[in-house]
């Protein structure tokens, strides 16, 4: 199936409907949402002159596939199943950055998606290297190589199960096969078909997995800690009167197939022929790419839940298993549809009205590390701290990413009309210290060097930032109020001269876990120094608005 | 493109119509339904994080095996004896319910702060709203500027699926002004940086159609509004008499506690105070007396300075951790998870003072009558005037109440 076969089937559903497609979008904006959406970040500027500039028909098909050999796919697809599969869980014996690397060489290698899955359900032996906790994905990689004992990062996500195989079941029920079985683990589904007695039988398949610590409980660093199987369900589960009727129950696929041997292995290679497997693999990458899935929430299958365009998305999914749940192909297909290249806005229809059938596409929130990742490439702020020397930038990055990860959290699982952020997102924003650093002509920055750039106008100093933040130059009456704004910038609050050191950022107290990462930033940009120059000033005020804008923080 | 236009726009103008636009909102939805006026206007969860020992705290067993080297002292509440190191609670005990009758089913941190929380053990299916959550979805922000339901010291947890628009106005380090609530730039810049940016927005959300341009203004108008509320300063406790300061103590905690008597005395509905450490695998006596060395003079101050500033009738004071600790001694001299029984404490908003429940002679079972998380948490929500029963639809169409069936505590409601 092509992507021209994709758009046949949706401009038929959109006849049958009625409607009207959306314009077609330009080129720039097309890179932006590829790179958004592919491989996590905006491009960088330069690129989308080239892109423009691109005369061939194939362009965006040749865009495509850079994109998915890019390092920056496989790092950006790690991220989202990291997110995925451990959610906000936080043991000592979950290495998340093993799990991140294991999931990364997967998609580095577009290893088949039912190869991915089976070893994620069956995964056993070690979860991570030990030792001191590694402070980015290359330190872990470094560990993982040099550990004594081979690991295996994919064991990761059965730790986070280790005392609730019920959950666990359910889990792995939802996030692969998008069946909701869990409801029946405490009464027979209201409007499916699962009993309770079918939820008993499927998590009995997940009460064998056995977690041995390594360490000591006092060590620092995550806990190692293998994970095997034995012949017959935990003790532990057996005591627990919570977990003792799953235990008992004969170990059953959810069409009632029998399991056997080692349970896991059996449900997984069960699992990975279902139809939903394929259905719930391109519902997700659909949902992912056009901001809401055939089926919503994303992975809510169920019978009374009904698809939109049933008829294409039986079709990509056989289309997608008959081709060895290949991804990458997926993306493709997706990447260069019709709709995915459909403007938000239909001149004459309400806005707030949602778009029937993807003829307009959906504005959403980037996720927490597209938007840290857009950030960063903008601003150009990691070089401006390499260039101080004292840091480690890509440890900052990390615990960077951890904070937005806290604090951006968007559920991407279900197709919101609106936008629902919080203050503290906001004042990250407003005030914090990645914008405030990124926007102001320190030296290394990109707002530094453009506005400090002696060969260029301010016409092209303007087009510079445009490129760099929002991807596309600025229209004529942008370029014009802003170069009117350059050519009479107001005027600075005096500088008192005693102060001249600087604001000092605000005390940083050491903490702990998700809230790190902006510590070690502030420590690394403490002192921003006052720009004395009202022609600089008004850059960084251009700068600053571009990185508010919702036009930067949205995927439109 | 003139500078006068755009101060036209700036923060007064359209931030500002916009934030009276939600404010008027807000004051719509509280109005409709006629509730009948709540016991407690605000609640102040004190969360005890790791799960606190039943027997080093309000159930000590003094004389038996599992007792370990805990004596209890007498309280002013006839009848209530509690652990040795809480001589400042014993003092306020008359003010005090103590729920040693309680029992819960997770023995895992996550689950167990999860449940205590949302009155809900945790399922793939649903993120339930914690009860901060429903009182923000429910209650709505002060007008003020100050944000409807805040934690200090920890993440505390969201509102699930009523949107993280409802979620915990996080503030990690408590006694000092929030992150970012300070521009980089003066204010004249900060103005007109804002001008700026909404010009921007405007030409966005023609050209884009997207509703979700006007949602993210409303949010940076709530976070503007924050930033230049006069009830800013209520984060920062320099201005409290030292006599005052020192009342709570000079610790995170205990600041912690002073910001939340001074963020009740402003409007905000829920505040949670969080005190981590209280895993005592290890070294038990030692690290809950420590532990107690911090909450017990903060709870005992926050209790009776809410009270002389006539502010403890409408506030409810809830003392409550993962879960209570095994009574038998281990090996390390600690205590591991005890789900089976536990304690917690209220104080405030009418409550009734006395001691509900029981334990066995070893601290292991409830004998009697025993209480659920649900139930206490029913109880917070009847006395903040919500419904425990209400049922909202969640995402995929499930109807979920405020708890997991959960009935109010006759016992402790006056």
């Amino acid at each position: 199936m092509t992507s021209a076969d994709v758009d046949a089937a949706l401009r038929t559903e959109w006849r049958k409907r009625g409607v009207t497609p959306a314009a077609p979008i330009d080129d720039a904006r097309f890179l932006r949402r590829a790179y958004v959406d592919i491989i996590g970040t905006i491009p960088p500027p330069e690129k989308v002159s080239t892109f423009v500039a691109d005369g061939s028909k194939d362009k965006r098909a040749k865009l495509v596939d850079e994109l998915l050999a890019s390092p920056a796919y496989a790092e950006h697809w790690a991220d989202y199943w990291e997110d995925e599969l451990l959610g906000q869980a936080r043991a000592a014996d979950i290495d998340r950055l093993a799990l991140r690397v294991w999931l990364r060489d997967r998609f580095a290698k577009n290893t088949p998606w039912d190869k991915v899955v089976t070893d994620l359900v069956t995964a056993t032996g070690q979860n991570g290297p030990g030792g001191e906790r590694a402070q980015t994905l290359a330190a872990e990689e470094h560990a993982i190589a040099r550990s004594s004992e081979p690991v295996n990062g994919a064991v990761n996500y059965a730790l986070k199960y280790r005392d609730a195989p019920q959950d666990w079941a359910g889990a792995a029920s939802k996030t692969f096969l998008g069946v909701q079985i869990q409801c029946a683990q405490c009464h027979d589904h209201k409007t499916e078909k699962w009993t309770q007695q079918d939820f008993r039988k499927f998590a009995a398949c997940f009460m064998r997995a056995q977690t041995v610590p390594l360490d000591a409980p006092m060590t620092k660093g995550p806990h190692r800690a293998l994970v095997r199987d034995i012949d017959r369900p935990l003790p532990r589960f057996m005591k627990n009167p919570d977990l003792d009727d799953i235990g008992r129950a004969a170990p059953t696929a959810l069409d009632g197939t029998p399991m056997q041997g080692t349970l896991r292995g059996s449900v997984a290679a069960w699992m990975v022929k279902t139809p939903w497997f394929a259905e719930e693999a391109v519902n997700r990458m659909w949902a992912h790419f056009l901001g809401r899935g055939f089926v919503d929430p994303v992975d809510d299958l169920r019978p009374s839940n009904p698809a939109d365009a049933p008829e294409l998305f039986d079709r990509l999914a056989r289309d997608f298993a008959a081709h060895g749940f290949d991804l990458a192909r997926l993306v493709r297909q997706i990447a260069l549809s019709e709709a995915y290249a459909l403007s938000t806005a239909t001149p004459g229809e309400e806005a707030a009205r949602p778009p029937v059938l993807w003829s307009r596409f959906r504005t959403t929130p980037l996720g927490p590390n597209e938007l840290l990742d857009a950030e960063i490439d903008a601003t150009g702020v990691d070089d401006a701290l390499r260039r101080l020397g004292r840091f480690d930038v890509e440890a900052i990055t990390e615990r960077l990413r951890t904070l937005y990860g806290f604090v951006f959290d968007v559920d991407e699982e279900l197709d919101r009309p609106n936008y629902e952020g919080t203050i503290t997102q906001a004042l990250i924003q407003l005030n914090g210290r990645l914008i405030a650093g990124g926007s102001t002509a320190l030296p290394g920055t990109a707002v530094a060097r453009i506005a400090r750039d002696p060969g260029m106008t301010d016409a092209q100093r303007v087009e510079a930032l445009y490129l760099r933040t929002l991807s596309r130059e600025p229209t004529t009456e942008e370029l014009d109020g802003w170069t009117k704004y350059l050519a009479d910038p107001p005027p600075l609050a005096p500088v008192d001269d005693a102060k001249d050191a600087g604001t000092p950022a605000p005390a940083a107290p050491r903490r702990k876990g998700a809230r790190g990462g902006g510590d070690a930033l502030a420590r690394a940009t403490q002192r921003i120094p006052p720009t004395r120059d009202p022609k600089i000033a008004a850059f960084e005020d251009i700068m600053w608005t571009l990185l508010n804008s919702s036009e930067f923080v949205l995927n439109h | 493109m003139e500078r006068r236009n755009f101060l036209k726009l700036g923060a007064g103008g359209f931030f500002g119509a916009l934030l009276s636009r939600y404010a008027l909102a807000d004051a719509t939805s509280l109005a409709a339904p006629a509730r009948p006026a709540p016991k407690a206007k605000s609640i102040v969860l004190l969360w005890m994080n790791g799960g606190p020992s039943h027997l080093e705290t309000w159930d000590p067993k003094p004389g038996h095996a599992n007792g370990g080297p805990t004596k209890a002292i007498r309280t002013a509440l006839p009848g209530l004896s509690i652990a040795e190191h809480m001589p400042h609670l014993a003092a306020v005990a008359s003010k005090l319910a103590v729920l040693r009758g309680m029992t819960s089913k997770e023995g895992n941190h996550q689950r167990a702060q999860y449940l205590m929380h949302t009155g809900y053990a945790p399922t793939p299916t649903v993120t339930h709203p914690s009860l901060g959550g429903w009182i923000s979805k429910e209650l709505g922000a002060p007008p003020n500027g100050l944000p409807a339901f805040v934690s200090l010291g920890g993440p505390s947890f969201g509102a699930g699926f009523l949107g993280v628009q409802n979620g915990p106005f996080v503030v990690q380090k408590a006694g000092s002004a929030p992150d970012n609530t300070h521009p980089e730039t003066d204010d004249a810049r900060f103005s007109r940086r804002q001008a700026l940016l909404a010009r921007a927005e405007q030409r966005f959300a023609q050209q884009s159609g997207s509703p979700m341009v006007d949602d993210r203004r409303a949010v940076y108008a709530r976070a503007t509004a924050l930033m230049q509320s006069k009830n800013l300063p209520d984060f920062d406790v320099t201005s409290e008499p030292q006599a005052v300061r020192d009342a709570y103590g000079d610790t995170d905690f205990g600041r912690g506690c002073l910001v939340a008597r001074r963020l009740v005395a402003s409007g905000v509905r829920f505040v949670e105070v969080v005190q981590d450490g209280w895993d005592t695998h290890q070294n038990n006596f030692e690290r809950t007396k420590n532990q107690l060395g911090i909450v017990d003079p903060a709870m005992a101050a926050l209790i009776k300075d809410l009270d002389q500033h006539g502010l403890l009738a409408s506030t409810l004071v809830v003392w409550l951790g993962d879960f209570g600790r095994t009574p038998r001694i281990n090996a390390n001299d600690g205590r591991d998870h005890w789900p089976q029984a536990w304690s917690c404490a209220l104080a405030g908003a009418g409550i009734k003072p006395g001691v509900v429940g029981a334990t066995d002679a070893g601290g292991e079972k409830v004998v009697g009558k025993s209480f659920g998380v649900p139930d206490l948490l029913a109880t917070c929500a009847k006395l903040a005037g919500l419904d425990p029963s209400k049922e909202v639809l969640s995402p995929i169409g499930r109807p979920i109440a405020v708890t997991d069936g959960g009935t109010p505590i006759a016992e402790v409601l006056a």
